[in-house]
């Protein structure tokens, strides 16, 4: 019944095009040092973009990629993306066998249409056009060569050398062409030398090339991409975009033509809106208490559900609109949140970052469309700035977390654009602090009272739990402990969204039948049963520089009370570890059969040089060991 | 549990119409509008406060082709910020034969209730989207404007399905609670429809009319068949981890047409019986035809048998040659996607150009073979007691050698001859032969998950442990560990990645077997460097041999079940440690060795360890031995995984012999 429909048959028989093997296509041409730790070599690729007029940016792409063996198979594929500014003009492509014998040609009926919406989103317009070639012998080698046209050039695509991790490049070079007198700004990243350059009658063009960069393995704790890999990226000062045109050499003049051209017109609110937001505040003298109510208004009567249609994808929606239908994006939020505090007279700042856990800014000396997802919104008050993230019905009232911490973000003004910088959050700011006051009893079971404080980036990590109903909550909170029999009940998650510095506290009882095991006389207890290190590889040579993204701070607090026949038959020694990457310390006091186990982790930010990994592993694994160490009682009247 | 049965077509004869309609839309009751918590379901997010469809077959008065003729209207009560999902509406659309469900009149409004009355916010037709999906389906996706906890949604559409073959199912049971849900389905007397109910709830009424006249085709008056299926207090669906999939659970209503009878005289079969099944697939040109391709491989069958003699090891090399000629394009199906023919010129196919292809060759290699469509885990189970033919999704090749039988999927290169892969474990398949009945037959996994770990090693008097690690590993460990290794490219960097990831664990030379002979053990075997313990001095000291595959996650952590456990294979774990002694030792402490099982033989845990002067003997053993617990055995598992933890925190105290 859902039978897929073949478009076109398959032309004639194999044998036929197996003619003469074509050079660049053996795989046994491959120089033998880009081999290492590859899955895939990519053996020539060739990325000319020409840029006609604003309006029209052609991008021809040849590439040609020999697959080694399964883990390279997602390079043996093609995915194109096209919208209603950016359409697919040509492609096509083959297949060739290890030896360079022509197995398969590939035309665009060959592909596949798909929706390339994310899960996210509710609406997205962009689409894909995708295809998998079918060898099952390794290695082979395809070909193709292909055309896009994008009717803008405000969003030129960055080209990189070699993004993907596991894959060579044998040669690999990236042409832009325009009319001569163009404005252009062009930035090569970890690039050595000039761009070759390169001119025609009216025409001209600059060149990037590589030969032969060796495959690049992920290795844990990397920096960003953007800080070793090679790349380019082109910016035209004359731009068009769906029907607007503009001009911008800088960050100062794109936040400007951001606010003028996509923002301003989006920010009317009815009169009785605006009434609305005035009564709202009405009796509040404080600005920051004005913002303050205003965000919780708009926290309670929006939601965010993200739909991205042409220049939608920049444009928000209007504030109205929001007000009306109670939902919107970032851009729609922000911007809504934004109209309603000028209705109150507080101005503030509509900014664009890259968000993520993982800390990027944008490039304070090139300006351009495509560095940021997301957008947040700056509040500047007399004694302090606050910063508000819109998408949230939950979040704190100027607290940004660990989504868009400490990074360059874009704000965009009536004047002008402007860099700033989001809060850091320290190693000290984000931590979890916990007590715990557990009885042991002779059978091994564990009852007590445990308090836990989520501070900082951690601030929000029992946000999940508080979106489920009490038992599921109960549920996961197994899950996110996952100690074996645990049993929690009187469980309160109280958040202090109020004050300059939020806080969660978590409380509970806590049961843990079976957890002090016994085996003949005696009984092992293991220390640390809520927040234990996980280990990490230790890798055999590291590469890349060692950078630690964020600092924490997590101090555990266990007190046992123990039977009063068990004595100490073994105990761990004392820890204190203290190194750049962070410090570690567990210390054990055992009086009146009570006995206290205190943990201290805290983790630093910074980067290192490659070699700095394998003494942090060693830091992170002793750290790992320790968090097993368990003490071994005995019955005390048993005589050895 | 699943219970499915077949509603029977009973007529009844009443006076009047049975009384029931669609609700009035935006006309409210007090209690709907005051209502803060679902009595019945304090957790409850959202509840659904009425939910009415009603489908029936009707004529298109142009083309003169019928099709389903869908009203849906559900009424929602929004209680908390996190029932705002319940929203968010996708309508899917099906598009067959470049024809699409069409839907039309949209209405989706969101009411709360302020200053005394509801005060509506209707959704504006600019927010409905319509996403292409795949060629085969479109969604219509919205979500409903201004909403807080309190709100109330009331949407309406109505669905123009253009396929009658299934006709409209309906779900009863949500991912939230109902307070009441009703179905009426109004079927032309001469369209005969298979109809199911599965699930746990059970009805609250069904009633069954005669309406006379209802439709008219080609000029002919007929009478229509209206059911009326109502459920009340329907609880929210919760999904369980190592469940099959959620559609064998959740209580709904489907249809498949049987046949249709002609005012000419005539009936046209849809469905029948396994006989007529038979008779269509064997005679259908993606399945039947397809099996008879046998004149495809008599050219190349002397080079692919070439080794082989005895019947077992012909139908073993017809399998791995398969394989390797077509590659899996991931879409499922029992039905051949390109012709077989087509699917081996281009190496790519579905599941079932593949598994077609495999049993045409193992025919033309005069192996006795059948086929056997099934339903994969995640698309449930089969209904047994007639055949409806959309429930298998996929197809595989039943071998026959002797009295024993083999099933084969040859969609996965790393597969051994004769395993399933854990897709396709799901109750029965049934048998299609080409000239003899069809029949069910179990999918059963025909090894475990199984490995066999021992370490020889020698401690020395500074602490280390130096020796040699094997493991053995067969059925799903095996596929497992062969897909790791085809994933990682090669050996080398498998065992790197490996060695990486022990902490505490230094790996040396290493050699790995039988990585492309996939019917014998997965052999690996590494030289390892390890700590023992960090107390100096040998007198006396702790070892906890659990340094392999220590569990520290009980997956079974819950303290309630109400859905079978289902983990398709069981599964078999052994370690054995030999451990030379740098000196005569005793046990200080007389070591516990744990031996505890599951009820009815369903499982084992069990270690051992004895010293004998300077050598340690320890041994351990886990075994699952069903692939399906039933939720009032969850609690022995539970209990058995717990054990093994508490087990691990153990050492091993010895003392050496003054």
């Amino acid at each position: 019944m859902f039978k897929k429909t073949l478009f076109l048959l398959f032309v004639g028989l194999l044998h036929q095009y197996n003619v003469h093997a074509q050079p660049g296509y053996k795989a046994s041409e491959i120089p033998t040092p880009l081999l290492v730790r590859a899955s895939a070599v990519i053996r020539n690729m060739e990325t000319n973009v020409d840029m006609v007029a604003t309006d029209q940016v052609i991008i021809r792409i040849r590439k040609t990629v020999t697959i080694l063996n399964k883990n390279g198979e997602d390079m043996a594929g093609l995915v194109l993306s096209y919208n209603k500014s950016r359409t697919i003009k040509a492609v096509k492509g083959s297949v060739y066998d290890a030896d360079g014998l022509l197995i398969k040609k590939i035309t665009l009926s060959d592909f596949e249409d798909a929706s390339a919406a994310s899960d996210f989103s509710l609406y997205e317009d962009e689409r894909i056009k995708h295809f998998t070639p079918s060898v099952n012998s390794y290695p082979y080698t395809v070909f193709y060569e292909y055309e896009l046209r994008l009717k803008q050039n405000l969003v030129i695509p960055d080209w990189y050398a070699n993004p993907y991790t596991d894959v060579a490049v044998q040669k690999s070079s990236y042409t832009f062409s325009c009319k001569t007198g163009e404005k252009l700004r062009m930035k090569a990243y970890n690039y050595a030398g000039k761009p070759l350059e390169s001119s025609t009658p009216g025409m001209i063009s600059y060149t990037w090339d590589v030969v032969n960069l060796p495959a690049l393995k992920a290795e844990p704790y990397m920096s960003s991409g953007d800080n070793f890999l090679t790349y380019v990226k082109v910016a035209a000062e004359n731009f068009s975009y769906y029907n607007t045109k503009g001009t911008y050499a800088d960050w100062e003049g794109l936040g400007k033509w951001i606010y003028n051209d996509l923002i301003k017109s989006r920010q009317q609110l009815s009169p009785a809106t605006i009434a609305e937001v005035r009564e709202l505040v009405n009796g509040i003298d404080d600005p920051k208490e004005k913002a303050r109510k205003i965000y919780q208004y708009v926290q309670d009567k929006t939601r965010y559900v993200s739909v991205q249609i042409g220049i939608g994808g920049y444009q928000p929606i209007s504030a109205e609109n929001v007000h009306y239908l109670g939902y919107g994006d970032c851009k729609g939020l922000v911007n809504y949140t934004q109209a309603l505090l000028k209705a109150a007279g507080i101005p503030s700042l509509y900014c664009i970052v890259y968000a993520g856990s993982f800390k990027q800014n944008l490039d304070p000396e090139f300006a351009s469309m495509n560095q940021a997802n997301h957008i947040i919104l700056c509040v500047p008050f007399e004694k302090d700035t606050t910063w508000l993230e819109c998408t949230s019905q939950v979040t704190p009232f100027g607290y940004l977390g660990d989504f868009t911490d400490d990074r360059t973000v874009l704000a965009c003004t009536e004047s002008g654009g402007k860099l700033l910088h989001t809060p850091v959050l320290t190693a000290e700011m984000n931590s979890i602090k916990r007590r715990a006051q557990l009885t042991v009893d002779m059978q091994g079971n564990i009852t007590g009272q445990m308090k836990t404080i989520f501070a900082g980036s951690n601030y929000d990590n029992d946000e999940e739990l508080l979106t489920k109903p009490y038992a599921d909550q109960l549920n996961l909170l197994k899950d996110i402990y996952d100690i074996d029999n645990i049993n929690f009940e009187q469980l309160k998650i109280a958040q202090n969204k109020g004050s300059a510095w939020p806080l969660t506290t978590e409380t509970c009882n806590i049961t843990i039948p079976n957890y002090m095991v016994q085996s003949g006389n005696l009984s092992y207890l293991q220390l640390n049963i809520f927040n234990k290190t996980r280990s990490i590889p230790d890798l055999k040579e590291r590469k890349l520089e060692l950078y630690l993204n964020r600092g924490y701070s997590y101090e555990d607090e266990l007190t046992f009370a123990l039977p009063e026949n068990l004595k100490i038959e073994y105990q761990p020694q004392n820890i204190n570890m203290e190194t750049v990457f962070g410090d570690y310390h567990a210390l054990i006091t055992f009086k009146d059969h009570t006995l206290i186990y205190k943990r201290i982790l805290t983790g630093k930010t910074g980067k290192f040089p490659p070699k700095a990994y394998a003494e942090f592993a060693d830091f992170i694994n002793k750290a790992y060991i320790a968090d097993q160490n368990k003490i071994v009682l005995t019955l005390a009247s048993s005589k050895k | 549990m699943k219970t499915t049965f077949t509603l029977l077509f009973l007529f009844f004869f009443c006076s009047g119409s049975i009384y029931a309609q669609n609700f009035e839309y935006g006309k409210f009751t007090k209690e709907e509008l005051d209502m803060k918590i679902y009595a019945n379901d304090s957790t409850a997010d959202a509840v659904v406060l009425r939910e009415f469809g009603s489908a029936n077959i009707d004529l298109d008065n142009y083309t003169n082709e019928s099709y389903v003729n869908f009203v849906y209207h559900t009424r929602i009560k929004i209680l908390t910020k996190n029932g705002f999902n319940a929203a968010n509406f996708v309508i899917e659309r099906y598009i067959y034969d470049k024809k699409q469900d069409e839907i039309s009149e949209i209405v989706a409004t969101t009411y709360n209730y302020t200053d005394g009355y509801p005060k509506p916010t209707i959704l504006p037709i600019t927010q409905v989207f319509t996403e292409q999906k795949t060629r085969y389906l479109n969604l219509t996706k919205f979500t409903l404007p201004n909403l807080r906890p309190g709100s109330i949604i009331e949407i309406s559409y109505r669905l123009r399905v253009n396929n009658i073959f299934n006709f409209k199912s309906w779900q009863f049971q949500d991912n939230i609670p109902k307070i009441t849900s009703t179905y009426i389905s109004s079927l032309p007397a001469i369209y005969n429809y298979n109809i199911s109910l599965r699930g746990a709830q059970k009805l609250t009424s069904q009633k069954t009319e005669l309406v006379r006249d209802c439709i008219s085709i080609a000029g002919n008056k007929c009478d229509c068949s209206r059911s009326i299926y109502t459920m009340d207090n329907i609880p929210a669906f919760k999904e369980e981890d190592y469940m099959t999939a959620a559609s064998n659970f959740k209580s709904a209503i489907s249809f498949e047409l049987q046949d249709v009878r002609h005012f000419s005289g005539g009936t046209t079969n849809y469905t029948k019986n396994w006989r007529d099944v038979d008779n269509e697939l064997t005679s259908s040109r993606e399945f039947g035809s397809q099996m008879k391709r046998t004149d495809l491989f008599t050219a190349q069958l002397p080079v692919i048998l070439q080794n082989a003699t005895d019947p077992l090891s012909k139908a073993k090399a017809v399998y791995a040659y398969i394989k390797k000629q077509i590659k899996w394009n991931h879409y499922l199906g029992k039905y051949s996607e390109f012709q077989i023919k087509k699917a081996l010129e281009t190496h790519s196919g579905n599941v079932g150009d593949i598994n077609l292809a495999l049993i045409a060759a193992l025919s033309a290699a005069g192996i006795e073979t059948e086929a056997v469509i099934l339903s994969t885990r995640a698309n449930g189970l089969v209904n047994s007691l007639y055949p409806v033919i959309t429930d298998f999704d996929y197809v595989i090749a039943k071998v026959n050698i002797g009295d024993k039988s083999y099933l084969l999927d040859a969609t996965e290169p790393l597969l051994p001859f004769g395993l399933l892969p854990l897709r396709c474990i799901n109750g029965k398949g049934r048998v299609v032969n080409l000239k003899k009945p069809s029949y069910w037959f179990d999918l059963l996994a025909s090894e475990k998950e199984l490995t066999r770990s021992n370490l020889v090693a020698s401690l020395s008097p500074d602490g280390k442990i130096t020796g040699t690690l094997t493991t053995y590993s067969k059925g799903y460990a095996a596929l497992e560990r062969r897909q790791k290794i085809a994933a990682a490219g090669s050996a080398d960097n498998y065992v790197q990645s490996l060695a990486e990831r022990l902490t505490n664990i230094k790996v040396g030379n290493y050699k790995i077997d039988n990585i492309d002979s996939l019917d014998e053990y997965l052999i690996e075997t590494y030289e390892v460097t390890m700590n023992s313990f960090d107390k100096p001095g040998l007198d006396k000291f702790f070892y906890n041999p659990y340094f392999l595959d220590r569990t520290t996650k009980n997956p079974f952590n819950l303290n309630e079940r109400n859905y079978p456990v289902d983990l398709g294979a069981g599964v078999d774990r052994r370690v054995s440690i030999t451990l030379t002694l740098p000196a005569d030792y005793v046990f200080a402490e007389v070591p516990k060795n744990s031996a505890v099982g599951l009820p009815g033989n369903g499982g084992r845990y069990q270690t051992s360890a004895t010293i004998d002067k300077n050598e340690l003997t320890f041994s351990s053993l886990f075994t699952l031995n069903k692939p399906v617990y039933q939720p009032d055995e969850y609690l022995f598992l539970k209990a058995l995984y717990s054990q093994v933890i508490q087990q691990q925190k153990t050492d091993l105290v010895l003392q050496k012999v003054k």
